[in-house]
């Protein structure tokens, strides 16, 4: 049947010769290379990298940091090696002074008004121990006075100033208001033979309207067998300023006593009607001097001055809320009742102060040689201050000579000059620190990317250390497991448990307080870490079947380990070994933080604990080194976070 | 199971037992520091040291045995002590037996002088414990919650400014954080206090005075728990059994509340038992950054003014904690989630 359908269809006859071998005879058959280049595991991963836009952001600003620490110490040009005192503390500068923003002035307020000051812009009362050049102009304003009670004294300086501030309509028949009395020399005794002098110094004003003074007394209060007596010493109604001086023993001899107990010494004043807060008395200094000799009697005595804070020593206090400034409670004696310190804000430039203009400033003999062997200035009778003349505007820091000494004892000419302070310490222009200096006078960002520099590098080698000990530590106790792991593990959890705080501080006892010692306390403990993350990787992977079927097919352990196991779990691996890095400098960080690990060393951790002190003073020595740390540990987990998804091979392709 | 929990916890032990007879060696590596006070206080200490055996009391110098570490002329009498170091295995012995027989532990040198080291860390580790157990109360709820949200509304704005806002917080070293709500809402503002209040402060102040140290402790463990339950929240919110779930006819709430949360749940519950654990602790930075008499911070005194006795007991407590979590997390996991078994061989 088959055979008869089959001729019934005619079979198309095929010739040999229609066909043709595409190889030729007896040619061998290999495959052929691909014409599309494969992609390595490189390439492909760095594709994956890309994808992940805040990794690749990561990176960027890891590289910037990197990049900053290597080259911004030799950029900037500050000097971070020697200490310079007077650079201390500088606030930070990026524009020039008087802009009102980042220009490195402090607005400074709560310093003491001082009436004999006279300030730039022509009003009186400049901050006392200021210089006037480093206040910026216009920018004095006085504060609401602030009240002295009984039991504190506002210290630093200045003028206590009395008001007639009670309002009268019709005139007060006695001095009722503002008295001041002081209080240390109350109850004492003295004789008319004490020869005992009182002293009191008035401050200047300006801003008084002279037809709307009060009139003011001095007043005597004593007792004299029994009753009481006051006696007015002086009485004034025109604008004070004088020194006031009396001789309190003529006075009760004068009034018929010999002895007399319970003195106190009055300044009051009477209001004028229906004027209001016009008329004050300035009041610098009181004094009583005698020449009793008793030591008990003289305690009793002294004097109270209002520019010398130092009889207000005590316990200082800054937590007070009441106006933000700075009080030292009284322990002493001495106080002052009821009465009234004023106070200015001002714009201070601490740049102009230090660096800018001195004035009898001290330069040697020698400094004035070099200056005329560069050629800036000449100076031809090193006995004669008038020869000294300024060749190069530019470049001298010397303006002025004002007098000249002949020191004995080593020979040479020391002067007096007009400074500018800055081109004397070596800078061409005002010198300026972005984030200002620290305590050591070094520039805070040159200072914090060199530690940063000290501590990557600290961080990277340890790393990198940790990731060799751990990969081979750990892929022998995960592979294995069993008895072996369990050996292993107990071996690391006794080196893990032993306290590592310990370990490093016996380290740096051992071989010296430097960042080596450190990262050498730091791989003592730190490739625990990899190990056990090596561990868990073999472990996931040592049951799948692609391993089990290369077992069967009679694969060797170090195959195994090597070619199937370690690649699928190498991204995590590494992942861990980079974010090991950031992990490294947290650790030295807040090791140093507490003060326990290294000390004066360029590390990061001793640059944030040195700064710590100045938390309150100086914020900003604390805020950039901060940021810069967690700018590092943000961008080092989104960095990784791409790391393992770059190099995970389960997502070749995955995406496309 | 039972076989190697029994072994586990064994092994724990001796792994403790070790770590401590290592860090005693180590310890007495250390130089030897002098007890401050009078020759009188010192002398009783050296006489309790020679009493414990960790100190030998000749009548006159050895040659053989190096530097004595302290001589005493007792007063009126011409009878001298000389003391020395007992070697280090000797000591270990005497130690070993001073704990086993008598459970002392050595007395303080410089914080509390001659207080039991065991009683001057007792006395820190009630504010420790307090701010630990606070700082738990407020973390776990609300890093689960954020967690929670965050996965529900995967890859949608809330999930993004939530993932975001606790990858940078993860980031941010603890003392930085300290440092900058110590800066902002203590000296500046004044709104809370800049230390840790003293006993006889208002009972106002003492109430702000938690604010800062539980805001520090539980920051770090609410971006943990969120990111770790998010990231398993989401994985289980795309298997197939909460696909099926919903085919049967559960309502999303549903099948959330009773699948999805309760798988999520499984790995996280034993770090969060873990972390009750942990409250026996301290944390040192916050603890010295803001002047917490907690064990933490008596951990850095007794580093820093050499009181090694003391510093001994705080590092086995911090020690024994951590072994012990580390076993309980280890066990807790097995016992849980069936399909994971520890110590598997390959």
């Amino acid at each position: 049947m088959k055979k008869e359908i089959i001729s019934e269809t005619p079979i198309k006859e095929f010739d040999q010769s229609m066909f043709e071998l595409t190889n030729g005879q007896d040619s061998r058959i290999h495959d052929e290379a691909f014409k599309t280049k494969p992609t390595t595991f490189a390439r492909d991963a760095l594709k994956r990298f890309a994808k992940n836009k805040s990794s690749v952001v990561g990176a960027v600003i890891i590289g910037l940091l990197l990049l900053g620490s290597f080259t911004l110490p030799y950029i900037t040009g500050h000097d971070i090696k020697s200490p310079h005192a007077d650079l201390a503390l500088l606030t930070p500068k990026l524009f020039e002074s008087g802009t009102g923003f980042w220009d490195g002035t402090i607005k400074r307020s709560g310093s003491a008004w001082d009436a004999s000051v006279q300030n730039p812009d022509g009003t009186h009362g400049a901050p006392a121990n200021v210089k006037i050049s480093a206040v910026v102009p216009g920018s004095i304003h006085i504060d609401e006075v602030s009240y002295v009670d009984q039991y504190y004294a506002w210290a630093a300086g200045g003028y206590f100033r009395m008001t007639s501030d009670r309002y009268f309509t019709a005139e007060p028949t006695s001095y009722t208001d503002g008295i001041y009395y002081f209080s240390n020399f109350t109850k004492f005794t003295f004789t008319s033979a004490d020869n005992l002098e009182l002293n009191i110094e008035f401050g200047d004003t300006d801003d008084i309207d002279n037809s709307k003074l009060a009139s003011s007394r001095v007043l005597l209060e004593y007792k004299d067998s029994g009753t009481t007596k006051k006696i007015p010493l002086n009485e004034w109604t025109t604008h004070y300023t004088e020194p006031f001086s009396k001789n309190l023993s003529e006075v009760i001899a004068d009034n018929g006593a010999t002895s007399v107990t319970d003195c106190k010494v009055y300044v009051e004043m009477k209001s004028i009607p229906n004027i209001q807060q016009y008329s004050y008395i300035l009041i610098k200094s009181v004094q009583l001097k005698s020449e009793v000799e008793d030591e008990a009697q003289q305690e009793l005595l002294g004097h109270i001055s209002f520019d010398d804070a130092n009889y207000m020593a005590g316990t200082p206090k800054n937590s007070d809320n009441r106006k933000n400034l700075t009080y030292w409670q009284s322990t002493a004696t001495k106080n002052v009742w009821h009465a009234e310190r004023r106070t200015v804000s001002f714009i201070y430039d601490k740049y102009a102060d230090i660096l800018g203009d001195q004035y009898d400033f001290i330069v040697g003999q020698s400094i004035f040689k070099q200056y005329i062997a560069k050629g800036w200035c000449e100076f031809t009778d090193f006995s004669d201050v008038s020869t000294f003349k300024v060749l190069d505007e530019k470049n001298c820091p010397v303006l002025e000579v004002y007098s000249g000494e002949f020191n004995e004892q080593y020979q040479v000419w020391q002067y007096k000059t007009h400074t500018i302070y800055y081109k004397y310490i070596g800078y061409k222009t005002m010198p300026k620190f972005i984030f200002g200096t620290t305590n050591h006078g070094y520039d805070l960002l040159t200072l914090a990317f060199s530690c940063l520099k000290t501590s990557l590098l600290v961080a990277i080698i340890s790393s990198a250390a940790c990731l060799a000990i751990g990969l081979v530590w750990g892929s022998i106790s995960g592979y294995f497991g069993g008895t072996v792991d369990l050996v292993m593990e107990r071996i690391t959890d006794i080196i893990n448990g032993v306290p590592w705080i310990v370990m490093m501080t016996l380290i740096i006892l051992l071989l010296g307080n430097n960042v080596v010692t450190f990262a050498i306390a730091l791989i003592m403990t730190g490739w625990i870490g990899t190990a056990s993350r090596t561990r868990t990787q073999f472990y996931r992977f040592k049951g799948r079947e692609y391993v089990l079927a290369s077992r069967t097919l009679g694969a060797s352990d170090a195959r195994l380990i090597f070619r199937h196991i370690l690649p699928n779990g190498l991204g995590t691996i590494v992942t861990g070994s980079v974010l090991m890095i950031p992990g490294c400098i947290f650790s030295e960080a807040s090791i140093s933080y507490l003060g326990l690990g290294l000390k004066g060393v360029d590390s990061f951790g001793v640059l944030l604990s040195t700064n710590q002190a100045f938390i309150n003073s100086y914020p900003v020595l604390i805020i950039v080194p901060a940021i810069i740390i967690s700018l590092l540990m943000i961008s080092f987990n989104l960095f990784g976070n791409g790391l393992r998804d770059a190099l995970n091979p389960t997502l070749k392709g995955g995406e496309q | 199971m039972i076989k190697y929990t029994i072994k586990r916890l064994i092994l724990a032990l001796i792994t403790t037992f070790i770590i401590l007879s290592l860090t005693f060696i180590l310890m007495k590596l250390l130089p030897f520091t002098m007890p401050i006070g009078s020759d009188n206080e010192k002398y009783a200490y050296f006489n309790t040291q020679v009493f414990q055996g960790f100190v030998l009391d000749f009548k006159e110098e050895q040659k053989n045995m190096g530097e004595y570490l302290w001589r005493y002329n007792e007063p009126g009498t011409k009878r001298w002590h000389y003391f020395y170091q007992t070697p280090i295995m000797t000591q270990y012995f005497s130690w070993l037996k001073n704990i086993f027989t008598e459970w002392n532990w050595g007395t303080s040198t410089v914080i509390e002088r001659n207080t039991s080291a065991i009683i001057v860390i007792g006395s820190r580790m009630p504010v420790s414990i307090s701010l630990n157990i606070l700082s738990v109360i407020f973390s776990v709820p609300l890093g689960i919650t954020l967690g929670i949200v965050a996965a529900l509304n995967k890859n949608k704005p809330t999930d993004h400014i939530i993932s975001t806002s606790v990858m940078i917080f993860i980031s941010i070293p603890g003392f930085v954080l300290i440092t900058f709500s110590l800066l902002v809402f203590a000296y500046n503002t004044h709104w809370l206090p800049t230390q840790w209040p003293q006993p006889t402060d208002p009972t106002k102040m003492k109430v702000l005075g938690y604010i800062i140290p539980v805001f520090a402790l539980s920051f770090g463990s609410i971006c943990g728990y969120c990111r770790y339950v998010r990231a398993e929240l989401c994985e289980v919110m795309e298997s197939e059994y909460l696909l099926l779930a919903r085919t049967k006819g559960l309502t999303k709430r549903q099948a959330i509340i009773r699948h999805a949360l309760r798988n999520a749940m499984v790995p996280i519950v034993p770090s969060i038992l873990a972390e009750f654990i942990g409250i026996l602790g301290g944390s040192m930075i916050l603890e010295q950054l803001y002047g917490i008499p907690g064990i933490g911070k008596l951990f850095v005194t007794a580093l820093n003014t050499k009181d090694y006795n003391v510093l001994f007991v705080d590092m086995a407590l911090f020690t024994t904690i951590g072994l012990i979590a580390g076993v309980f997390l280890d066990l807790s996991y097995g016992l849980i989630d069936p399909r994971i078994r520890m110590g598997a061989k390959k």
